[in-house]
């Protein structure tokens, strides 16, 4: 849910409570005040019709008044009280009903007790509780409105420094050359937030920065080391006398040689390519680069029995070309390393895509771990477990989107572009 | 014939100079810029191997004096930075290769055979040994004057042999030349016996004696 509605949710739910009860507390206070007014005018009544009977010891003749009708009726039992009360009735004059108050109270003339009922209607009480509180529940909506609209704009605008971050958040990339900058804002909360942010993605960055250049530096310094090594093990195996035992050895140093100076050269080329070191681009004829590759590794698979099929369009590329070339080298690489022997290449390009699958005993690859650093699934042991990093990375520098399927035991990745 | 290694780690230096020198090549070695520069006015070499990366000064600055005083010294450029940009920029300076560490030793032997035969046989692009005549530029190999049919592979195969003759040769160097040091395919060495054995049938077949030995599994040897 989002912030907007989650806050208009409680403001309008509070609202409309608090709209209620005040209504209901205003109609009850109105009507109780204006009550008490139509009693005042009733005992004033009372007070008329008793000092009549004082002076002239008869009951006063009902003057017809709007709105008011006084009647008298013979009682047996005399009653001091006053009683208010509220009933409705049928007004002839309207003909429509009515409220009416009415006081009762007892009149002693020429010796006879009268029961006195003096009503008033309550029309135009009602009415007038009526506008009011049709003005009042008018103003309140319209209040709610407004204030729902204004909160909204508001709202939006108060927390766009919050959004504008969010999104620079969603684009920030750590391998990205320049670091985030996020807006200035004179919202003291907003420019907390963004500071700490700064500061955090700047840490993480200063931390990138140094952990790929101390890869990149590492990898550097081992190539001389690695140099000599080898450059030893080639003036070695000149000696006239090595034993069979000897030779097996050297060959198992040779072979982990091998795999370190493969291992730093792969590192190196991804640090290369996180550096942006292969920029330049140009149009790849794919088609052309795609079947000098097959030629290249025919032999290979010739050799393991692998038999091979294509389907190659024309399909022209803007990448760099060098990254072409490790690309599609690695890609076929896998597709032969991972193979079983009988087993079978397939090569589709077309304009939009390059298709590769293969056969292997291996399971379908775990996709979430398919493209990090030396995620092995087998102990194969000449593999550095950067190849796919590789293609990945050549991917994405490229802008191409790479994808991994898995059907009826074949293996395959698709580039698109 | 003179080969100067110019390379400030000294293992790495004694390991080349051990490796080229024979009957055919002195080695010599300068371990920092001055020296270098010194040996390099001095005396005319056949061959140079060239450390980009220097105490003193830049490879680089080197390969700019020889092209200065108009020395036709072959200067092949070895350098640990295996970057495209380095390669461009020294062949572009007037290296006449250029090889990234670390390499096999074979591999450099193999190079600086390439540089010396194009800097000294001019126009005349022959390789003769005994009764092999190599043809560089047609990459044609003839046995006692009668054309051997061999693949692309085979002919570098036989050159890089020959490059390197009496020299034990790892399976690992081999199959790095053949296919490039991209294809991350190191434990594969099958293929590698099929082109050997190929090879060395139809050699035998014209009528060579039998060159190619192999040693123990871990290489082989072409011993004349």
């Amino acid at each position: 849910m989002k912030l907007f509605a989650k806050y208009n949710r409680i403001i309008l739910l509070a609202t409309i409570i608090i709209f209620l009860l005040a209504s209901a507390t205003f109609y009850v206070a109105i009507r109780y005040i204006l009550i008490g007014q139509v009693d005042d005018d009733l005992k004033i009544e009372q007070r008329e019709i008793e000092t009549y009977v004082k002076e002239h010891n008869v009951l006063p003749e009902p003057i017809p008044v709007k709105d008011q009708k006084i009647s008298y009726a013979p009682t047996s039992e005399v009653s001091k009280e006053r009683k208010f009360k509220t009933i409705s009735g049928f007004d002839p004059e309207d003909n429509e009903k009515n409220s009416y108050r009415v006081l009762k109270f007892g009149v002693t003339a020429n010796g006879k007790v009268y029961s006195v009922t003096v009503a008033k209607s309550l029309q135009g009480t009602d009415d007038l509780i009526n506008s009011i509180l049709l003005i009042t529940s008018i103003t309140i909506l319209v209040m709610l409105v407004v204030s729902l609209a204004i909160n909204r704009i508001l709202l939006k605008r108060l927390w766009g420094p919050f959004y504008d971050t969010l999104n620079l958040l969603k684009k920030f990339k750590l391998d990205k050359k320049q670091s985030a900058n996020f807006p200035t804002t004179n919202i003291d909360e907003f420019a907390l937030m963004n500071e700490t942010l700064e500061r955090t993605t700047h840490q993480a960055r200063e931390d990138y920065l140094l952990l790929k250049e101390f890869t990149e530096n590492a990898s550097h310094e081992m190539q001389t080391p690695l140099a000599i090594i080898r450059s030893k093990l080639d003036l070695f195996i000149q000696s006239e006398n090595l034993s069979e035992d000897q030779s097996k050895t050297i060959q198992s140093a040779y072979t982990a040689v091998e795999k370190l100076s493969r291992l730093n050269q792969s590192l190196l080329l991804l640090a290369k390519i996180e550096n942006n070191q292969f920029a330049e681009t140009s149009l790849v004829n794919l088609e052309e680069k795609i079947e000098e590759k097959i030629k290249a590794f025919n032999e290979l698979w010739q050799s393991q029995n692998i038999s091979v099929s294509t389907s190659i369009g024309n399909a022209l590329v803007s990448m760099n070309p060098e990254l072409a070339d490790i690309l599609f080298n690695n890609l076929f690489s896998n597709a032969t390393r991972h193979n079983i022997p009988n087993g079978s290449v397939r090569i589709e390009l077309s304009t939009k895509q390059l298709k590769i699958t293969n056969t292997s005993d291996q399971k379908e690859l775990d996709r979430e771990r398919l493209f990090t650093r030396f995620s092995k699934t087998t102990g194969s042991t000449g593999y550095t477990g950067l190849g796919l990093s590789i293609i990945k990375q050549i991917c994405d520098v490229s802008g191409f989107i790479l994808n991994y399927s898995f059907e009826k035991q074949l293996h395959s990745f698709v580039i698109l572009w | 014939m003179k080969v100067l290694v110019i390379e400030d780690e000294r293992e790495l230096s004694d390991s080349i100079c051990s490796y080229l020198a024979n009957e055919q090549f002195i080695c010599e070695r300068a371990l920092d810029f001055q020296t270098a520069l010194e040996k390099v006015s001095l005396y005319d070499y056949a061959c140079i191997i060239l450390d980009v990366n220097l105490p003193g000064g830049s490879g680089l600055e080197i390969l700019n004096e020889l092209k200065k005083e108009n020395k036709v010294d072959g200067v092949l450029i070895i350098s640990a930075r295996n970057s495209l940009d380095d390669k461009v920029f020294g062949l572009k300076a007037g290296a006449d290769d250029y090889l990234t560490k670390p390499f096999h030793l074979a591999e450099l032997g193999a190079r600086v055979a390439a540089i010396i035969r194009r800097k000294s046989f001019e126009g005349k692009n022959q390789v003769v040994l005994n009764e092999l005549t190599l043809n560089l530029a047609e990459k044609e190999v003839r046995i006692k004057n009668k054309p051997v049919d061999l693949t692309r592979k085979e002919y570098e195969l036989l050159l890089y042999f020959i490059s390197n003759k009496n020299k034990v040769i790892a399976k690992n160097a081999i199959a790095e030349h053949l296919w490039g040091d991209n294809m991350d395919l190191a434990d594969n060495y099958d293929f590698i016996y099929t082109h050997i054995k190929n090879l060395r049938k139809k050699l035998m077949q014209a009528g060579a004696a039998d060159y190619i030995k192999s040693i123990y599994g871990m290489g082989y040897k072409f011993s004349t």
